[in-house]
């Protein structure tokens, strides 16, 4: 946990530079002819971060030094698994939907994901993952006018009516 | 007062219209399916919710999305009391004396007391917010940039002084929540800030896919960690008897039901939410009653407590939106970001300016809440029966339904992306103990505070002294500076008491 922690606060002490490095380009101090500049208020919020993440960063550090990594994981044993069986599968469905449109994309998502990790029989399986985002998308493209990403392929998928 | 009176009956009126009260009724369906399910909260399913109500009118929409936070409210006990898992943050409590009492065979009973304190706690809600909430508008119509600026601080500062996390890093989720509200085009001068030329940051952060990500995504990715096995002690009908029972048992604890709901109210009216209330109101009640030996398995009191403070929270918080513009809890940030895109700000110049709005909506709190108790006593074995389908078919549609309301916030495929990246980072923060409310919440009102703090700031040329302006600024922000420093001053306190008193 103390690595994760220390990992954390790092990456949000970078967050915290880059903003700083921006205020200062946009002009954080009061200007006389014209008030707080751009970057008055961000050059302050990253001032807070960056205190705020060295604070956490020196007491982990000194933590790590003295006592190890400490108690707990980050991740539960045998946690990282199913999180990643989800991670995956969606960021795949995401980069996907560019390709062959959302609607399509989670039915390749929902049928890989019961199928493969629920272990649900194919009956099943197809019914829902058909049934599913044809729901979806007369809820939201048809009733309600929302227009969903069609990819590439969309055009050849819409339903006839 | 009378011409108040003369309102809400009307704005009762306009949410028992067919229509209105149609939205109300699926609002609530949708919340108590959202509440049920562990992995999908009010906040999220509020946020998905926001794209199909574009369209409406406003009143129609702010009808079904508050309906889903009502029904949310009610439904998270549902799983907590069936299943032993909370179905949604606030309803943690519930499941320590809940599920003990359902395990006993008396899971009628549980609901039946759970839901009539919900009830009872959102009634207390709705009348503060019937009251007070005119008085605190025309109250709040003084305020200048400076006041504006003042009450946000002393928003944030108290979930720095009583969110009981740790400040540092409730502070850096403030920080963190306020550069991403900043990051797009700047409003006061046009320039574009920490975009760094890219196209797709020109647009900033939605906080509505923030929400989807950080509570949506990040929630499943700790629910599949764990594990989520549900197994069932009942199929949680509610009989005739049970309610009489509940009412009977519910008299007899009337004081931890006070108790819970004048916390919850408490709770609600400063920004924390109904989650901490539920837990503060289950630490008052087991103290200070008679047997609290039976805390934990299956005293009424410690359903009755949590419950009521839970939904008093949840209703009061809609006090501070509609008068200040300051939601009191996540869910109302939501609700508030859907004003928002209605073009309706919300502040004391809405009761002003759109006080038809402003009283439907307080109507259709009592008509929601009201509704709301019947759907749950009526259906609750079947939304039970909802988790009966494995988690293996419901968790992919989640995600999918969750990647369809961020894409739909702007149309924008970015912003699925964003979405799932702020999944990963809430799942981090929820693990390391970083507060995701007060981020939320500060991505929300960035732009708002920002704009008041350089506007207070024009007036006074620079000068900083005009954030302490009497009459009103100045005590609002020395209750902020007590509030920031409250863990450090009653810790002073307790000390002095210690070493003055006996011994």
């Amino acid at each position: 946990m103390r690595k994760a922690n220390l990992g954390v606060a790092i990456f949000l002490f970078l967050i915290g530079a880059i903003v700083m490095f921006d205020a200062v380009r946009l002009g954080w101090r009061w200007d006389p002819g014209f008030g707080p500049g751009a970057g008055y208020l961000p050059f302050y919020l990253a001032l807070g971060i960056l205190i705020g993440t060295s604070v956490i960063i020196i007491k982990q550090v000194r933590q790590l030094v003295k006592e190890g990594a400490g108690d707990k994981p980050l991740i539960e044993e045998g946690g990282l698994k199913p999180i990643l069986w989800v991670l995956v599968p969606s960021a795949v469905m995401v980069v996907l939907v560019s390709v062959v449109g959302l609607h399509f994309a989670a039915f390749l998502f929902l049928l890989f994901y019961m199928r493969v990790v629920g272990k649900i029989g194919w009956l099943e399986c197809i019914l829902v993952s058909v049934l599913i985002p044809v729901a979806m998308y007369i809820t939201f493209d048809r009733l309600f006018l929302i227009p969903l990403p069609d990819g590439m392929i969309g055009p050849y998928l819409k339903l006839p009516f | 007062m009378e011409s108040n009176f003369h309102n809400l009956v009307m704005g009762i009126s306009v949410s028992m219209q067919p229509y209105h009260f149609l939205m109300a009724m699926v609002g609530l369906v949708l919340g108590v399916i959202v509440g049920v399910l562990p992995g999908l909260g009010g906040a999220n399913g509020v946020a998905i919710l926001i794209p199909l109500t574009v369209a409406m009118e406003p009143i129609s929409g702010i009808i079904l999305l508050a309906s889903i936070y009502w029904g949310a409210l009610y439904g998270g006990s549902i799983t907590s009391i069936l299943f032993n898992i909370p179905g949604e943050p606030w309803s943690v409590a519930t499941t320590f004396d809940g599920y003990p009492l359902a395990k006993k065979g008396k899971a009628g009973k549980a609901l039946v007391l759970s839901f009539f304190s919900h009830f009872v706690g959102a009634v207390l809600g709705v009348i503060m917010l019937s009251f007070f909430a005119p008085i605190i508008a025309e109250f709040a119509l003084k305020f200048g940039p400076a006041e504006i600026f003042s009450v946000m601080v002393l928003t944030f500062s108290a979930f720095v002084g009583l969110g009981g996390k740790d400040p540092v890093k409730t502070l850096i989720s403030i920080f963190f929540g306020f550069i991403l509200a900043a990051v797009g085009m700047d409003i006061v001068t046009g320039q574009l800030r920490m975009t760094f030329g890219s196209i797709n940051l020109m647009g900033g952060f939605n906080f509505i896919v923030a929400v989807i990500g950080l509570f949506g995504l990040g929630e499943i990715f700790l629910t599949v960690e764990e594990g989520l096995k549900l197994e069932s002690t009942a199929g949680g009908r509610v009989t005739f008897k049970d309610m009489a029972w509940g009412i009977k048992e519910i008299a007899h604890e009337w004081k931890s039901l006070l108790l819970g709901a004048v916390i919850g109210c408490w709770m609600g009216l400063k920004p924390g939410g109904a989650t901490p209330a539920s837990f503060m109101a289950y630490g008052f009640a087991k103290q200070g009653h008679k047997k609290s030996a039976e805390f934990g398995n299956g005293a009424s009191a410690g359903i009755i407590a949590p419950e009521a403070a839970a939904h008093g929270a949840g209703t009061s918080a809609a006090l501070p939106m509609v008068t200040l513009g300051i939601p009191g809890s996540p869910t109302m940030a939501v609700i508030m970001g859907g004003l928002m895109i209605f073009g309706l700000l919300p502040g004391p110049m809405l009761f002003k300016e759109h006080a038809n709005f402003v009283w439907g909506f307080i109507g259709s709190c009592w008509i929601g809440n009201i509704l709301g108790l019947f759907v749950v006593l009526a259906f609750a074995p079947l939304f039970a029966a909802i988790l009966k389908i494995r988690f293996a078919i419901i968790m992919p549609i989640i995600v999918y339904v969750c990647a369809i309301g961020a894409y739909a916030v702007n149309n924008r495929m970015i912003d699925v992306y964003y979405m799932i990246i702020f999944g990963v980072l809430g799942y981090l923060f929820k693990k390391l103990d970083y507060p995701l409310a007060p981020m939320v919440l500060a991505l929300v009102l960035g732009d708002m505070a920002e704009s008041a703090l350089r506007q207070a700031l024009l007036i006074s040329s620079g000068n900083p002294i005009v954030l302490f302006r009497p009459p009103i600024a100045l005590p609002i922000m020395i209750v902020a500076i007590i509030i920031f420093f409250w863990p450090t001053i009653s810790g002073i306190i307790r000390k002095r008491r210690t070493s003055v008193g006996p011994g």
